[in-house]
């Protein structure tokens, strides 16, 4: 006798049934954000090569509300992708211990956090001494 | 006397010799402060339709029998209460991601196939006898896969795992946490064994960290760590095996 037939299930609208699935959408798409913006660094980049009327052109766009709104849309996206990019580390690391007891994920955290901070503080002081 | 409170349920119903689809049935339900989900659907099949299907056994969270969508949410039927739903109407629904057989009962012989693949048991590091006595090990040794050991094959990451729902021959949460399990046991030595689910593309590469799998596990066993945790290792042996001659792409392995 054949087996009677199974139902499957479809995929569609999937990230309808959860709130987890539309966080999920939105950590991974801020990363295009950061991409346009790394497209936008590079085309920055080339018209420095083109020379200084290109340079000067590229930087005269920044004065463009939509230019400017695309580039606020791009830091928020950028600090939210660290704020979640930062929580799933721990997930990442094999359980680390010192002295014998297991680093928290909270001690990981914070540890990458200040690392963060320490070498945003640190580059940021380089080019204000570049500037001067 | 004072009448005791109701509750609607409203419950998938399959069956594939009359549905072309699932359909929803609703039930009215007496029940109490203590009544978990599951005993309102027993309620249903002792008393109101006795042609509900739906897996059931040991009542308390650890046989991983039960497991449906309840309003939207995987979770054992025996896990949590009907007050908590009152006064519905509370969907309970065949898990996610599955072929469904009939109402609530699916087929987890993909699951079990996928189980078979990762060497889910101890392969000792050395050779040992029975007289060798027990094979032990420090309690600190034992913490690290201790919560990856917890798994009872309940499904409900899966049915959590939007990237299972899409591609069925990804490995999935529960399978990678109990291999995880085993290669975090400092009495194994199958590491290399386990290499090979580890690094194909439906095993830890088949994840994108959605994480929901780790919220909805009941007994706290956390598989998207126990699938992440992976990647680092598995990114290295792949970049060494273009390295070294010889050694691509697990040419060495047995």
């Amino acid at each position: 006798m054949s087996r009677p037939p199974v139902y499957r299930p479809s995929m569609r609208g999937w990230w309808q049934r959860h709130p987890a699935y539309r966080r999920y959408l939105l950590r991974e798409g801020s990363s295009a954000l950061l991409a346009a913006y790394a497209l936008w660094l590079l085309a920055g980049l080339v018209s420095l090569a083109a020379g200084e009327a290109a340079y000067e052109r590229w930087r005269e766009l920044h004065g463009n509300p939509w230019v400017f709104g695309v580039h606020l849309a791009a830091l928020l996206a950028a600090l939210y992708h660290a704020v979640t990019w930062f929580r799933l580390l721990p997930l990442t690391l094999p359980a680390l211990r010192w002295g014998g007891r297991r680093i928290t994920d909270r001690t990981l955290v914070r540890g990458a956090w200040l690392t963060y901070v320490a070498l945003s503080v640190g580059v940021w002081l380089y080019l204000l001494g570049g500037v001067r | 006397m004072s009448e005791p409170a109701k509750i609607t349920l409203e419950v998938q119903r399959y069956h594939p010799e009359q549905d072309s689809g699932p359909r929803w049935q609703r039930y009215t339900v007496p029940y109490t402060a203590e009544m978990s989900v599951l005993e309102g659907l027993q309620y249903i099949k002792d008393h109101l339709d006795g042609s509900l299907t739906f897996r059931w056994s040991c009542r308390m969270a650890i046989c991983g029998s039960c497991g449906c969508m309840i309003d939207g949410e995987p979770e054992l039927a025996c896990h949590v209460f009907l007050r908590d739903y009152a006064p519905g109407p509370v969907r309970v629904a065949a898990l996610d991601h599955f072929p469904i057989q009939r109402d609530l009962v699916i087929d987890h012989s993909d699951f079990l196939e996928k189980l078979e693949t990762v060497h889910s048991y101890l392969i000792p590091a050395e050779e040992r006898t029975p007289a060798d006595g027990t094979h032990r090990q420090t309690p600190q040794a034992m913490a690290d896969y201790y919560d990856y050991a917890q798994c009872i094959n309940c499904l409900l990451c899966y049915a959590a795992c939007p990237q299972y729902g899409w591609h069925p021959d990804f490995a999935g949460p529960a399978a990678l946490a109990l291999l995880q399990r085993y290669n975090l046991d400092d009495r194994d030595g199958g590491h290399r064994l386990r290499e090979r689910v580890i690094d194909a593309e439906q095993g830890v590469w088949g994840c994108t960290l959605v994480g929901y799998c780790s919220e909805v596990c009941p007994k706290g066993v956390d598989p998207a760590r126990a699938i992440n945790q992976n990647k680092a290792g598995s990114a290295a042996r792949y970049l060494l095996g273009w390295w070294r001659p010889g050694r691509r792409r697990g040419e060495d392995r047995e």
